[in-house]
């Protein structure tokens, strides 16, 4: 199927142009007003083009029956409100209607279906219920169970999951990818949420002010430049650890930290290592008010994301690398700098053993050494017990050691009240 | 679908129920008739004979035929137009508070039948006086200008609808209380007019109103799951292949057909189309293809049973069977919709 919209001077949308391959999942995104919704209801027929035309399967739309396009093209709307005390199932079988002849009376086949689809929602055991009682993502679910009955080749959605918990959420949208899957219905969804629907959809297209700003794949529509040019507001995207999709980050306020704004904290504090097990105490230093530098880093590092998204002082490693003389040496300068310096709970291996040396190589009787131990270092030394020696001997010449961030920011706090420096 | 041999059992019991108000209705009456003497009328009347040893006197056989048969029959057709008609609008509404004459046929009705008592025109046609002509004409009007003054372009917005209708009811109303004050000793005439009753049945109009009825129920409930998918809103139904605006039409049409049909001949009968599909739709839900019928059924019978009492409690005199209806029919309303939890059976 080809969906060609070419529409001219409709209040809601101008100008706007493209064909979907039969079986795209499509998430139309951009800010509210931008069209969205007034695209879906045009595709639906309930809007009519001032002008141009919109084709299905070659046809122009606005020429087939309504009966027929009811067989092809299903929609489950914003507002799912039902007044009226339908049992679940009479709403559910209404998706049959476009499907029956006048007076015929649900066949095998029908009744089929609508259990079908009342199982594939999860409400078969609603069936009977009245479908005025029931919570909102109960009714949603009503609503794409009758959708599913109409046996869809398009399956329009109107933010889909804006009245959904989030289990729902991400339950229904895995149903729509299972329909799309499974019975190649093309799916075309207005949805808010960017990060859910780069989960989701394979299309993108990125409505503002009633125009098309972008259309393709995820990674060619969720840019920065795009986000900023839509919505306003500068974010990072990067993949998603875990399921590998683009993940949207809305940098706060103009991009730099929390932190800003606030008095200048009098120390300057260097945290050693990065890692996920760094990244609570950089969190927590930011929000005191304190702006941390952070050791040698590789770009992966999670550490290094938050020093770059905060705008943070860091040692940039080449990927894969270790801390080699060059970079050491830069370390040693920056550990220098700085008043205080903070070992979180981060594992030790061969590839950064040579941060935790800089430390001890850089004592002094100015400088303040705490060592975070939420875990016991023994538990993360990966260099056959180096790291507990080097942890031992800078105990030994005076390092503190705190188990909790809470605990080692009062002591911060009361550092800064006694003057700034540490002795 | 589920429930499907309930609802048909209710709707044959309803049947049941509708004969036997028939039968017992016409023993009732100022002169009272037993139930054999009817029988042997009504066969005699349907097969043309009766068993030799049988005799009817031919008073029985007149009160029968000429009264008290056309009367129930009439109000069986008013009651179930009513009912019907009821049931259409608040499901096109949306609102289960939507009566038939919601939509400002019965103050058009009232108009047209006040102005034909209070002018004394002696105007005839088909067998029918002024009265039930230019009532029908004018609930048929009223409607007209009501479409007309909230239709936006192609739609009509159902809120448009609803608050011209009252703004036009209102309006119409007001001309009626004016002509009434200035009409002398005919007001009592009006008054008792617009308080509804059977009164004047006749086989005439019943013959004249058949078609009406036959036709609007009929529409009616061709398009019942075009009513069912409307109760889920209008861009609900739309994406289930159904025009709304074009069934609009056709709804409002055929109930204001019905509505005009029944008030023409039997004044403006309160209630029975507010409280009936409201009865039904508690006991049963709001599915049309159940829903159409039964109202039907249910308006048929109870107008009946009003209509017995309304010519019985004060015989020979009689109540108009509008008050009968409203207050019967009112605290009967008002203890379902406490009950609602308890009393969806299927």
């Amino acid at each position: 199927m080809d969906l060609t919209v070419a529409y001219g001077a409709y209040a809601a949308l101008e100008g706007v142009t493209f064909a979907l391959e039969k079986g795209s999942r499509v998430a139309l995104i951009g800010p509210n007003g931008a069209g969205k919704s007034s695209l879906l209801r045009t595709i639906s027929r309930l809007l009519k083009p001032k002008q141009g035309v919109l084709y299905l399967d070659g046809r122009d739309l606005q020429k087939v029956p309504l009966g027929e396009i009811s067989r092809s093209i299903a929609v489950v709307p914003q507002d799912t409100a039902i007044d009226f005390d339908f049992s679940v199932e009479e709403v559910v079988a209404m998706g049959r209607y476009p499907h029956l002849q006048r007076f015929q009376q649900e066949g095998r086949k029908d009744r089929e279906i609508i259990a079908a689809a009342m199982q594939l929602t999860g409400i078969a055991h609603l069936a009977s219920r009245s479908a005025v009682n029931l919570s909102g993502g109960e009714r949603q679910r009503v609503v794409i169970a009758r959708a599913l009955a109409q046996e869809p080749e398009v399956l329009l959605l109107d933010e889909p999951t804006a009245n959904l918990d989030l289990n729902y959420q991400v339950e229904f949208l895995e149903l729509a990818h299972t329909l799309n899957r499974e019975k190649n219905v093309t799916i075309i969804a207005a949805i808010h949420d960017l990060n859910l629907a780069a989960q989701f959809f394979d299309t993108f297209i990125l409505l503002n002010e009633g125009k098309i700003l972008a259309l393709g794949r995820p990674e060619e529509v969720l840019t920065p430049q795009n986000i900023r040019t839509a919505y306003g507001m500068e974010a990072v995207v990067q993949r998603n650890p875990l399921h590998g999709k683009l993940q949207l980050t809305v940098m706060k306020g103009n991009g730099s930290s929390t932190g800003e704004g606030r008095a200048p904290a009098g120390i300057t504090v260097h945290v050693i290592g990065g890692g996920e097990e760094a990244v609570p105490l950089l969190d927590a230093l930011l929000q005191a008010g304190f702006r941390p530098s952070i050791g040698p880093l590789t770009q992966e590092d999670s550490g290094h994301r938050f020093a770059g998204y905060h705008n943070l002082k860091v040692i940039t490693l080449p990927p894969f690398s270790p801390v080699t003389d060059v970079y050491h040496t830069r370390h040693l300068e920056l550990i220098r700098e700085a008043d205080v310096v903070l070992v979180p709970p981060v594992p030790f291996g061969p590839g950064n053993l040579r941060n935790l040396e800089a430390v001890e190589e850089t004592l002094c009787p100015d400088r303040l050494v705490a060592l975070l131990e939420e875990t016991p270092v023994a538990a993360r030394d990966y260099c056959e017990g180096k790291a507990q020696l080097l942890y031992a001997r800078l105990q030994e010449k005076g390092a503190k050691v705190f188990t909790e961030i809470k605990e080692l920011l009062a002591f911060l706090g009361r550092l800064q009240e006694r003057g700034g420096k540490a002795k | 679908m589920a429930h499907g041999w309930q609802r048909r059992l209710f709707l044959l019991a309803l049947l049941l129920l509708l004969f036997f108000a028939v039968v017992y209705s016409l023993g009732l009456g100022a002169v009272s008739l037993n139930r054999r003497e009817i029988f042997y009328i009504l066969l005699e009347r349907l097969t043309g004979s009766v068993p030799p040893d049988v005799a009817i006197s031919a008073t029985s056989r007149d009160i029968i035929l000429n009264i008290r048969l056309p009367r129930v029959l009439q109000a069986a057709l008013v009651g179930a137009s009513l009912a019907v008609a009821g049931a259409t609008l608040q499901g096109l509404f949306r609102n289960p508070l939507a009566d038939p004459y919601i939509i400002g046929v019965s103050s058009g009705a009232a108009l047209g039948a006040t102005v034909a008592i209070v002018s004394g025109l002696a105007l005839g046609f088909g067998g029918f006086g002024a009265v039930p002509l230019l009532a029908f004409a004018g609930g048929l009007l009223s409607i007209g200008l009501v479409y007309q003054l909230s239709r936006q372009g192609n739609s009509v917005p159902i809120m448009t609808l609803l608050l011209a209708g009252i703004a036009v009811s209102a309006f119409l109303s007001a001309l009626v209380s004016l002509l009434i004050f200035f009409s002398g000793e005919r007001m009592h005439q009006v008054v008792f007019w617009m308080m509804g009753g059977l009164g004047g049945a006749r086989w005439g109009y019943l013959r004249v109103m058949l078609p009406y009825v036959l036709l609007g129920c009929g529409t009616i409930y061709f398009f019942y799951r075009e009513l069912n998918a409307l109760l889920l809103g209008e861009d609900t139904a739309h994406t289930l292949g159904i025009d709304p605006e074009r069934l609009k039409k056709i709804f409002l049409v055929a109930a204001s057909l019905l509505v005009s049909a029944a008030v023409s001949t039997s004044g403006i009968i309160g209630f029975v189309g507010l409280v009936v599909p409201h009865i039904v739709r508690l006991l049963a839900g709001p599915e049309h293809r159940f829903l159409l019928p039964a109202s039907a059924l249910t308006g048929a019978i109870m107008l009946i049973g009003a209509d017995t009492l309304a010519r019985t409690v004060i015989a020979p005199a009689e109540l108009p069977v509008g008050i009968i209806t409203a207050l019967l029919g009112a605290p009967f309303f008002l203890y379902l919709l406490r009950q609602r939890k308890k009393i969806r059976y299927f």
